[in-house]
C-alpha cells in the first residue's frame, strides 16, 4: 500500500478524459466519401471551431458527432463513453439501439443553421419540451430553468410568442436557449449565423461569446473568421473530409502552414 | 305564401327528422374517415409489409364512384362479409371509405411536408421516435391539414344525399317522400336545397375561421 502517495485533488481520470472525443470518423454517402478519418478531442470548457470550404464535410462531421448521421467507421466518445456502441458486462461490444442513442444524444445541445424551432409551440414551449419529456423534470422546474435560459439569451420578453413572430436572430437565440435547457455537456453549432442578415448576426454571436466565456464546451462550425479567431481555443481546418491543419487560432490565422488554408483565408480578407 | 306554409313549415318535423339523420350519418362517417384515413396513411408510410395493401385500398376508395360504392357496400358486403347489418350503417360506411382514401393522402402529404429539421431538432434533444411523432409531427400535420379535413366534411355532406336511394331516411329522402305525397316539388325541393346550402356553408365558414385563427396564431402558411 502506497500510503504516502500524494492524492490528486481532482481524480486524474476525470480531468484527462475529453468531453468529446472524435476518433477516426469516416462517412460516405454512396460513392461520395465525405469524411475520411477525422479525429480530435474537445476538452471540458474549451471551444473548438471548425472551418473549411463549402462541401468540405463540416456539417456532416457535426451530424456524426450526435449520430444524426451514423459514421461508417470511427466512434464518438462523450466523457469517455462511446456513443454508438456499448460494452456489456462481459466486455463484448455491440451497437447501441436507436433508443440508447437517443438517450446519449441529450448530452449534446445542437443549434442548426435553420433554427428548427417547433412552430406550434411558444418560445417557452420549445424550451421546456425536452426537459419535461426526456429529462422528466416537473413542469414548474422546467419553466424556472427555461426562463433562466431565455434570460441568458436575452429573450425572456418573447417567452410567450410563437416562433413565426420572431426575427431570425431572435429565433436562433431561442434555439440556443432550447439547447441549453437540457443542461448538455457540450453545445454543437452548425453555422448558427449563416442564414441571418448581417445586422442580426452580432446578437447571436454575442450570445455565443458569453456562453464560451462562461466555460461552455462548444464545437462551432462557422464562416465567421473573426469569431473563430477571438473565441476558440483551437481551430480545425477541414479540407475534403480530412483535417488539413489545426492548432490555436493565433497560429492558424496568424501563420497558416498549408497552402490550402492560406488560399481559404485569403477569401475572407478583402 | 300558403304553399310554403303548407308544404314546408307544417312539415318541419318530417324535414327536421331527416336533417338529424343526415347529421348523424355524416358525423359518424367523418369520424370513421379520419380514423380510417390515419390508419391507411400510417400503414402506407410506416408499415412496409402493408404498404402495397394501403396503396391499393386508397386508390380503390378514391377511384370508385360514390354511388357504386354505396350500392356495393349496401348489397354486396352483407352477402360476402355478413355486415353492415342496416342501410344506415351501409350509408356512413360507404361515405367513410371514400373519404378515408382522400384523407389518407392528405395526411401523408402533411407528414411529408414537415421539414426534416423539425425531427432532427427533436432527436438531438433526446426525444424518442414516438415522442417526436406525437409531439412534433402530428400537431404540425393537424394544423396544416385542418382546412382540408374540414373541406372533406362538406364533401361527405354533399355525397350523403345519395344514401336516400338505399332508403336511409335522411333529409333528401324525407323531402322526396313529401314530394311524392303532394306532387308539388317547387317549395319542398327549394327548401331542401336551402338547408343543404346553409349546412355546407356553415361548415366551410367554420373551417375558414379555424384556418384563419391557426394562421394568425402560429403564422403558418394556409394550405
Ligand atoms: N444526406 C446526404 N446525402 C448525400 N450527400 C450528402 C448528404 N449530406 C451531405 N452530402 C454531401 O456531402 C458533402 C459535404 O457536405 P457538408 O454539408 O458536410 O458540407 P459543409 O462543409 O457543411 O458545407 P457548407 O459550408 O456548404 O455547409 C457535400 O458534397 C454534400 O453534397
Ligand atoms: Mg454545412
Amino acid at each position: 500500500m502506497r500510503v504516502f502517495a500524494p492524492k490528486p485533488s481532482v481524480p486524474i481520470s476525470m480531468s484527462d478524459v475529453p468531453s468529446i472525443r472524435i476518433a477516426g470518423i469516416h462517412k460516405s454517402f454512396g460513392p461520395l466519401e465525405v469524411l475520411r478519418g477525422v479525429s480530435f478531442d474537445v476538452h471540458r470548457g474549451s471551444v473548438v471551431s471548425v472551418i473549411g470550404a463549402s462541401g468540405s464535410g463540416k456539417s456532416t462531421l457535426l451530424r456524426c458527432v450526435n449520430y444524426l448521421e451514423t459514421p461508417n467507421a470511427g466512434e464518438i466518445y462523450i466523457d469517455g463513453e462511446p456513443l454508438g456502441t456499448c460494452v456489456d458486462a462481459r466486455g463484448q461490444s455491440r451497437p447501441r439501439s436507436l433508443g440508447e442513442i437517443n438517450t446519449m444524444r441529450r448530452e449534446l445541445g445542437v443549434v442548426f443553421q435553420q433554427f428548427n424551432l417547433w412552430p406550434h409551440m411558444t418560445v417557452l414551449g420549445n424550451v421546456i419540451e425536452a426537459p419535461i419529456r426526456v429529462r422528466k423534470v416537473s413542469r414548474k422546474e422546467a419553466v424556472e430553468y427555461g426562463e433562466e435560459c431565455l434570460r441568458r439569451v436575452k429573450l425572456l420578453d418573447k417567452a410567450d410568442e410563437y416562433p413565426a413572430r420572431l426575427s431570425g436572430g431572435q429565433q436562433q437565440r431561442a434555439a440556443i436557449a432550447r439547447a441549453l435547457a437540457m443542461r448538455p455537456k457540450a453545445m454543437l453549432f452548425d453555422e448558427a449565423t449563416s442564414s441571418l442578415d448581417p445586422e442580426l448576426t452580432d446578437e447571436v454571436l454575442g450570445v455565443m461569446r458569453e456562453l464560451a466565456a462562461d466555460g461552455t464546451t462548444m464545437i462551432v462550425v462557422t464562416h465567421e473568421m473573426n469569431f473563430a479567431h477571438e473565441v476558440s481555443d483551437r481551430v480545425i481546418f477541414l479540407h475534403q473530409g480530412l483535417i488539413e491543419e489545426e492548432g490555436p487560432p493565433a497560429d492558424l490565422f496568424g501563420a497558416p502552414k498549408s497552402e490550402r488554408l492560406r488560399q481559404f483565408l485569403s477569401k475572407y480578407r478583402k | 305564401m300558403g304553399n310554403w306554409e303548407r308544404l314546408v313549415w307544417n312539415q318541419r318535423d318530417v324535414l327536421l327528422a331527416g336533417f338529424v339523420v343526415t347529421v348523424e350519418v355524416c358525423a359518424i362517417a367523418f369520424a370513421a374517415a379520419i380514423i380510417g384515413g390515419l390508419m391507411l396513411c400510417l400503414m402506407r408510410l410506416y408499415v412496409p409489409p402493408l404498404r402495397l395493401v394501403a396503396i391499393v385500398l386508397i386508390e380503390f376508395f378514391r377511384d370508385t364512384p360514390i354511388f357504386v360504392q354505396l350500392m356495393w357496400v349496401a348489397y354486396v358486403w352483407p352477402e360476402v362479409f355478413g355486415f353492415p347489418n342496416s342501410f344506415f350503417n351501409a350509408g356512413w360506411l360507404a361515405l367513410a371509405l371514400q373519404s378515408s382514401g382522400y384523407l389518407a393522402e392528405t395526411f401523408r402529404a402533411g407528414i411529408e411536408a414537415v421539414p426534416s429539421g423539425q425531427r432532427e431538432a427533436a432527436f438531438s434533444a433526446g426525444m424518442s421516435q414516438a415522442q417526436t411523432f406525437t409531439r412534433i409531427v402530428v400537431p404540425q400535420v393537424a394544423l396544416a391539414t385542418a382546412p382540408s379535413i374540414v373541406n372533406q366534411f362538406t364533401v361527405i355532406v354533399k355525397s350523403s344525399t345519395l344514401i336516400s336511394v338505399i332508403t336511409v331516411p335522411d333529409l333528401m329522402s324525407q323531402s322526396q317522400k313529401l314530394v311524392n305525397v303532394w306532387y308539388e316539388p317547387i317549395e319542398i325541393l327549394t327548401a331542401t336545397a336551402a338547408i343543404y346550402i346553409a349546412f355546407v356553408f356553415a361548415i366551410s365558414l367554420a373551417g375558414k375561421l379555424l384556418a384563419d385563427r391557426l394562421r394568425q396564431r402560429y403564422g403558418l402558411a394556409a394550405s
